[in-house]
C-alpha cells in the first residue's frame, strides 16, 4: 500500500515556498553579520568577549530559567521584571543574615512566587500571557507598596562577592555559564525535564497518557522563578539598592535572548544552550553596533529586527518537520 | 433555545455587569469615602478613556480573531514621538504622518503573519521592541517635547463639559467599530477566524485579508492614541511601559473576550474601556495610591482570567461529581 | 452516456507527492442531478480527487470542466464561485456563531452590511429543505448534535446555489435517525439539479443512495457502473482486487481473574449503566457506532470524563475515575482514537513517545538513563514492529500505520500496566498495518493484560475480540462470549435487521 500523501492545499505550497525564501535570506543575512562584527576594530580582542559576555550575563541568568516556562507550553513569562525586582530587595534585605542565605531566600521567593502561576496555568489551562502579565501588575504595585519610592539598600556586605571579577571575569559569568548547564542537564536528562518537554510538545496526549500536568508546569515555572530570583540578586547587588525603577526591559530582554535562541515559542522543543546563545547574540550585536558608533536606539532597533527574523526562521523549520 | 437564553453568555453578560458595577461604584463611593464628584470628574474619567478605548480596540479586535498583538505598545510611543515631530506647524499633519507611518508598519506586519501563517505573539513581541528602538533612534533618544502650543490646547479643551476631542475622537471610533463588527459581515468572520480558523477558511472566509487588515488598524489605532496623548501632555515619552497594553487587556477580558479567542463584540469593548477608564478615576478621586491602584488592577486581571480558564470546568465538573452517590459506595 | 452536458468533468486529473503518486489520469463525469458515490480504501486516491475538486489542491496534469467550461480552483473560494461546495468530515462550522451566521459565513457574493432579517428569513427556508425546521436560525450551533450540523453544512450550500456537492464521510459520525435525515436532504438536493458526489466506504449506503458508484484503487478508477448492475461483493471486488478474506476470529472462554470490575459506570447522557467484568488475559472489543457510548465508556475509565460515577474496582480497589493521573498510576494504559492531537507527541522523536509511560524504569532517582531508556525504545519498538532506525525521529515524520504502532507500543511489556484500553485501534491504519496492531493487542492479552477496545467496525470486533460486547444509545444490548454472527452485531447496533436491502458488509477499510 501506497504511503498516505500529505494534504498540501496551493496557498500552504505558497507559503511553504514564502518561508523558504525568508530562510536563505536570513541565513545570508546571518554570514553577512558575522562577517560586518569580525571585520570591525577590537571585536576579537580578550576584553570586548569578555565584555559581552558580561553584559549577557544578568539578562542571560534570567532568560536560561525563562526558557523552561517557554518549553512547557506556556509561551513566556511577562512578570520577569516585577519577580526580580522583588527578589532583588528580599536579597538585599536578608543580607545581614549573609550571602548564602540571601541567595537562598532570594531564588526560593522567586521559585514560590513563579509556581504560583504556573499552578494556575498547569492545573486549569489559564492563559499564560495574560496571567502573567496581571501577576506582573499586581507584583509591581506589592513592590511599590513595599519600598515606598524609597530604594532598598543593602543590609550587610555580601553582595560585594557577587560584584566581584574573580580571574578580570564578573562572577555573573560564572554563573551563567554554570547555571546553563545545569539547567541543560535537568532538561535532558531528568524526568522533570523529559515530562517538561512532552508537556510542552502536546499538552492533550500529555493528559491522556497520564501525566501530572499540574505538577509539572508549577517545577517549571518555579525554576523559572529560581533563576529569576537568582538574576534578581545580581541586580540588587550590581546597583547596590533595589526598586521598581530597576525594571527597564528586563521583561522583553529575556523574551528576546529566549526566542533568539531559536526555541519555538509553542513549546516542546528547544534547549537551555540556545537560550544561552541567544543571550550571547544579542550582546555580541549590541557590542558591534556600539564599537561602530551607533546610539541606543539602533541597538534595540536591531535586537526586535533580530527577534522577528529568527522567529520567521524558527517557524519554518518547524513547518518542514511537523505535518 | 428562547431569545432570552441566546443573551445569557458570558460575552454579552459580563461587559454590562461589569460596566454597571463600575458605573454605581463611581456614584457611590467618593461619597463614602468623603469626596466630592464634581463635573471634573467625569472629564477626567473620559480623558482617561481617551488613549484607554483606542489601545483596547486595537487589542481586543485581534483577540476576537485569535490573534496578540503586543506591538501596539511599540505603535503608540512611535505614534508619539513621529507627531511631536512632524506636528511642530500642523497638528494634523503630526497625526496624519503618526497614523499612515505606523499604519504602513502594521500593515508589513500583517501581510507576513497571514501569508507566512506566522504565530502573532513572537512576531509582535520582536517587532515592540524594534518599534522602541525605532522611536529612540527618531527622537534622538530624547525625550521631546511639543512645541505647538494650539494643538496641544485644542485636544483637550472641554467639549459638553465632560468630552474633549481626544474622547470624542475615540468615542466616534468605537462606535465605527460597533457598525463594522456587528451590522456587517466582519462580526462573524473575526470569531469564526478566532474560534476555529481552519473551519473560518474552508467555509471561504478570506483570512489573510482579514488578518493583514486587523494588524494594519490595530497599528493605526495604537499610533493615533500615542499621537494625541503625546500633543496633550506636550511630549513624547520613548517607552510607556508595559502598563497600556495592561490595562488595554484588562478592559478587553472585563468586555467579554475570551483568550483563546472566537467570543466578544466591539460594543463589548467599549463598556470595558469605559469601566477601567471610570475606575482609574474613581481610585484617583478616593486618592488610592498608585500601587494600591496596581494591585487592585491586577487582582482583577487575575481573577478574570481564572474564570475564562478551559479547564476550570473540567476541575469543577469533577469536584462536583464526588458528591453523587452510586450504589452506596463512596468514591475516594 | 446522454448528451448532456455533464456537471463535473474531470478529465485525465494527475498528482503527485514527491515520489507517490496519489493520482494518476482520473477521468470522472457526473451529469445534472446525479449523485455519484466514490469508493476506495485508504490510499486509494479519493480525498486527493475530492481536495482538487475543492480547490485545496493543484493538480500537476488534466482539467477540471464545471457545465463544460474548464475552471482553474486555487482555492475554496475559487471552487465557491464556480458553485462547488465541499462538506467534510472535519465540519467548517464555527461554535460560537449562530446556525445563521454559520450558513451564511464565507460567502463570496455577501455584501457587506448584514440584513439579519433576511439573514433569518433564508436560514429558516434553508433549514426546513434540510429537515432543520424545529430549530431558530437565531440559536447557537454548540447545541446540534454531530448529524445536525451536517445538515448545516449541507443548508449553506445550498445556500450557495450550489451546483456540485461533495460529501466526504459524511455519515461514519452519525445515528442512524440523523442518516436518513441526511439522505432525505440530499435527495432533495439532486431532484433541484445539484450533482452530488458522495465519497463512503459504507457500502450498504451507497447502494441505498447513488444512482452509480466509481470505484478507485491505487489512484486510478478501476470501475465505473450504475448501481443497478452492482452488488456489494462486486464492489468489494472491485475496491481491494480480490475477494475479501477475514481473518479467523478467536473465542475463548474467559479464564483469568477479574482485573477490573465495573458496576453502573455512567457519564451524564452518553453512557448508561455499564456493568463487566474484565479479566486478565483477555480481548474485549466494544462495539457500538459513533455516539453509542463505547468510546466514552473506555474515555471514563482511563479517568478523561470528569463527570462519570460508578463502582469500578482495579484489583479489588476502588478506581478514583475522576483525573487520568491516578488512573494511569494504578496501572490503566488508554490508547485514544485520536493521535495526532491526543496521542502522540508528534515533534518528540519516536524512542521519547515509545517511552513516555515508562519514564520510571528508564531513570534512576529522576535522572534518566540514557542506556536504560535506549534499551527500553529499542524493546519497545521491535514488539511493535517499528524500525528501530527511526527512533531518533520526530514521531510527526511516520506513515499512520507507524505512529499507530508506535502509540499502541507505548504500552506494551510494561508490568505497570493491567488494564489496556484502545480506542479505535486501526484508524487511518491500512491492511498491513491493521493486521500487526490486532497481533499486538493480542500477545499483550496473551501476557497477561486485561485488553478492551472499542470500535465501529464489525469485522475488526469479529477479527480481534473474545468476547464481544454490543451497545446503543449509551446502554449495554448484548455480551457475545461465545461466536456471535455479524447479522446479530448489526442488528444490536442499528435496531435493523438488514440495512437498506444491501447485503450484510456493513463497513469495510
Amino acid at each position: 500500500m501506497s504511503a498516505i500523501p500529505i494534504r498540501r492545499p496551493p496557498a500552504l505550497d505558497r507559503v511553504g515556498a514564502g518561508r523558504k525564501i525568508l530562510a536563505v535570506l536570513g541565513l545570508a543575512t546571518g554570514v553577512a553579520i558575522v562577517i560586518f562584527a569580525v571585520l570591525t576594530r577590537r571585536f576579537l580582542t580578550w576584553d570586548n568577549i569578555k565584555a559581552i559576555f558580561s553584559s549577557a550575563s544578568l539578562v542571560g541568568i534570567m532568560a536560561l530559567g525563562l526558557t523552561f516556562i517557554t518549553l512547557v507550553g506556556s509561551l513566556v513569562s511577562l512578570a520577569v521584571a516585577p519577580v526580580a525586582v522583588v527578589c532583588a530587595m528580599a536579597f538585599l534585605s536578608a543580607l545581614g543574615l549573609g550571602l548564602v542565605p540571601a541567595l537562598a531566600i532570594a531564588m526560593a521567593l522567586g521559585a514560590v512566587i513563579n509556581a504560583g502561576q504556573g499552578a494556575l496555568i498547569g492545573a486549569w489551562n489559564v492563559n499564560a500571557v495574560i496571567l502573567t502579565i496581571g501577576a506582573g501588575f499586581l507584583i509591581d504595585g506589592f513592590a511599590q507598596t513595599v519600598h515606598g519610592g524609597k530604594i532598598i539598600l543593602p543590609a550587610g556586605g555580601g553582595y560585594a562577592t557577587l560584584n566581584s571579577t574573580p580571574l578580570g571575569v564578573p562572577v555573573a559569568v560564572y554563573v551563567m555559564v554554570g547555571l546553563a548547564i545545569a539547567f541543560q542537564l535537568v532538561l535532558k536528562r531528568t524526568v522533570l525535564g523529559r515530562q517538561i518537554l512532552l508537556v510542552g510538545s502536546n499538552r492533550r496526549a500529555a493528559r491522556a497518557a497520564g501525566l501530572p500536568i499540574g505538577r509539572i508546569t508549577t517545577a517549571a515555572f518555579a525554576l523559572a522563578g529560581a533563576s529569576i530570583g537568582l538574576g534578581g540578586a545580581f541586580l540588587g547587588a550590581f546597583n547596590t539598592g533595589a526598586s521598581t525603577y530597576l525594571e527597564g526591559t528586563l521583561t522583553f530582554d529575556a523574551i528576546a535572548a529566549v526566542l533568539v535562541g531559536g526555541t519555538a515559542i509553542t513549546g516542546g522543543r528547544g534547549s537551555i544552550l540556545r537560550t544561552l546563545g541567544g543571550a550571547l547574540a544579542i550582546a555580541a550585536i549590541s557590542d558591534v553596533l556600539l564599537l561602530r558608533g551607533l546610539a541606543t536606539g539602533a541597538q534595540i532597533l536591531f535586537k526586535g529586527v533580530l527577534v522577528v527574523a529568527v522567529v520567521v526562521l524558527t517557524q519554518v523549520r518547524l513547518s518542514g518537520r511537523d505535518t | 433555545m428562547s431569545a432570552s437564553r441566546r443573551w445569557l453568555r458570558t460575552e454579552y453578560v459580563l461587559p454590562v455587569v461589569a460596566f454597571a458595577t463600575v458605573l454605581v461604584a463611581f456614584l457611590i463611593v467618593p461619597g463614602l469615602a468623603g469626596e466630592q464628584l464634581n463635573q471634573g470628574s467625569y472629564f477626567n474619567a473620559f480623558q482617561g478613556f481617551a488613549p484607554l478605548g483606542l489601545v483596547t480596540l486595537a487589542v481586543g479586535l485581534p483577540l476576537i480573531a485569535g490573534e496578540f498583538d503586543v506591538s501596539v505598545l511599540g505603535m503608540q510611543a512611535l505614534g508619539g514621538v513621529l507627531a511631536v515631530r512632524a506636528g511642530g506647524h500642523s497638528g494634523l499633519l503630526g497625526v496624519a504622518a503618526a497614523v499612515a507611518g505606523c499604519g504602513l508598519l502594521g500593515l508589513l506586519q500583517g501581510i507576513a503573519i497571514a501569508r507566512l501563517r506566522l504565530a502573532s505573539l513572537p512576531v509582535t513581541i520582536g517587532t515592540y521592541i524594534a518599534l522602541l528602538g525605532l522611536t529612540n533612534v527618531i527622537a534622538s533618544n530624547n525625550t521631546l517635547t511639543y512645541g505647538n502650543l494650539s494643538a496641544s490646547v485644542w485636544v483637550d479643551q472641554p467639549v459638553l463639559t465632560w468630552f474633549s476631542p481626544r474622547s470624542l475622537i475615540t468615542f466616534g471610533l468605537c462606535a465605527v467599530a460597533i457598525v463594522l463588527f456587528g451590522a456587517t459581515r466582519l462580526g462573524p468572520e473575526l470569531k469564526a477566524m478566532g474560534s476555529d480558523r481552519r473551519a473560518g477558511r474552508v467555509a471561504g472566509v478570506a483570512v489573510e485579508r482579514r488578518v493583514a487588515a486587523l494588524f494594519t488598524c490595530s497599528a493605526a489605532l495604537a499610533a493615533l492614541a500615542g499621537a494625541l496623548f503625546s500633543y496633550s501632555s506636550a511630549s513624547a515619552s520613548l517607552d510607556p511601559g508595559l502598563q497600556p497594553l495592561i490595562l488595554a487587556v484588562a478592559a478587553a477580558v472585563l468586555g467579554g473576550v475570551s483568550l483563546s479567542g472566537g467570543r466578544g463584540a466591539a460594543w463589548g469593548l467599549l463598556l470595558g474601556a469605559l469601566a477601567v477608564a471610570l475606575l482609574e478615576e474613581l481610585f484617583s478621586i478616593i486618592a488610592l495610591s498608585n500601587s494600591t491602584t496596581q494591585i487592585v488592577f491586577g487582582c482583577m486581571l487575575l481573577f478574570v482570567v481564572s474564570a475564562d480558564a478551559p479547564d476550570l470546568r473540567t476541575t469543577m465538573t469533577a469536584a462536583a461529581t464526588r458528591y453523587r452517590r452510586t450504589d452506596g459506595v463512596e468514591l475516594p | 452516456m446522454s448528451a448532456v452536458v455533464p456537471r463535473l468533468d474531470l478529465e485525465a486529473i494527475s498528482k503527485r507527492f514527491g515520489a507517490v503518486e496519489a493520482v494518476r489520469e482520473v477521468s470522472l463525469s457526473i451529469e445534472p442531478g446525479e449523485i455519484r458515490g466514490l469508493c476506495g480504501h485508504n490510499g486509494a486516491g479519493k480525498s486527493t480527487v475530492i481536495n482538487i475538486i475543492a480547490g485545496l489542491i493543484a493538480p500537476d496534469d488534466g482539467q477540471v470542466r464545471i457545465d463544460g467550461q474548464a475552471v482553474e480552483l486555487r482555492s475554496p473560494r475559487d471552487a465557491q464561485r464556480h458553485g462547488i461546495a465541499w462538506v467534510d468530515q472535519e465540519l467548517s462550522l464555527v461554535d460560537t456563531l449562530s446556525i445563521a451566521e454559520n450558513v451564511m459565513l464565507g460567502g463570496i457574493d455577501a455584501r457587506l452590511l448584514r440584513r439579519r432579517r433576511a439573514e433569518r428569513t433564508m436560514t429558516r427556508d434553508l433549514l426546513a429543505k434540510v429537515g432543520l425546521e424545529r430549530h431558530d436560525p437565531g440559536e447557537l450551533l454548540s447545541g446540534l448534535s454531530l448529524g445536525e450540523r451536517q445538515l448545516v453544512e449541507i443548508a449553506r450550500a445550498l445556500g450557495r446555489g450550489a451546483r456540485v456537492l461533495i460529501l466526504d464521510e459524511p455519515t461514519a459520525t452519525l445515528t442512524d435517525v440523523e442518516i436518513e435525515r441526511v439522505f432525505a436532504a440530499i435527495r432533495r438536493v439532486a431532484a433541484d439539479g445539484c450533482s452530488v458526489l458522495f465519497v463512503s466506504h459504507r457500502l450498504g449506503e451507497v447502494l441505498a443512495l447513488c444512482d452509480a458508484v466509481t470505484v478507485m484503487r491505487d489512484g486510478r478508477i478501476v470501475d465505473d457502473h450504475p448501481v443497478a448492475e452492482l452488488s456489494a461483493d462486486a464492489l468489494v471486488t472491485a475496491m481491494l482486487g480480490e475477494q475479501l478474506e477475514l481473518a479467523p476470529h478467536s473465542r475463548r472462554d474467559e479464564i483469568g481473574e477479574t482485573v477490573l470490575r465495573v458496576r453502573g459506570l455512567s457519564v451524564g447522557t452518553l453512557v448508561n449503566d455499564f456493568s463487566h467484568d474484565f479479566r486478565s488475559g483477555h480481548v474485549y472489543g466494544i462495539a457500538g457506532q459513533v455516539g453509542a457510548g463505547a468510546a466514552e465508556v473506555l474515555r471514563a475509565l482511563a479517568g478523561l470524563m470528569p463527570d462519570a460515577t460508578g463502582d469500578v474496582r482495579l484489583h479489588g480497589r476502588p478506581l478514583d475515575l475522576r483525573h487520568p493521573v491516578r488512573v494511569k498510576r494504578q496501572g490503566i494504559g488508554f490508547v485514544t482514537n485520536d493521535r495526532k492531537a491526543e496521542g502522540l507527541f508528534l515533534g518528540r522523536p519516536v524512542g521519547e513517545n515509545l517511552t513516555v509511560a515508562q519514564l520510571g524504569r528508564v531513570s534512576r532517582r529522576g535522572v534518566l538513563s540514557a542506556r536504560l531508556e535506549r534499551d527500553c525504545a529499542e524493546m519497545l519498538a521491535a514488539a511493535a514492529g517499528v524500525d528501530a532506525g527511526r527512533l531518533g525521529q520526530p514521531v510527526g515524520l511516520l506513515s499512520g500505520g507507524n505512529q499507530q504502532k508506535a502509540l499502541v507500543g507505548r504500552y506494551l511489556q510494561t508490568a505497570d500496566v493491567s488494564v489496556l484500553l484502545v480506542d479505535e485501534p486501526t484508524r487511518g491504519v491500512d491492511i498491513g498495518g491493521r493486521a500487526v496492531i490486532h497481533r499486538l493487542l493480542r500477545e499483550a492479552a496473551e501476557a497477561g493484560l486485561a485488553v478492551i477496545f472499542a470500535t465501529s467496525d464489525l469485522d475488526e470486533l469479529l477479527e480481534l475480540a473474545m468476547t464481544a460486547i454490543t451497545m446503543r444509545s449509551g446502554r449495554v444490548v448484548g455480551v457475545y462470549p461465545d461466536e456471535v454472527s455479524r447479522q446479530v452485531l448489526l442488528s444490536d447496533l442499528t435496531h435493523l435487521s438488514e440495512r437498506h436491502g444491501a447485503g450484510p458488509i456493513e463497513a469495510v477499510r
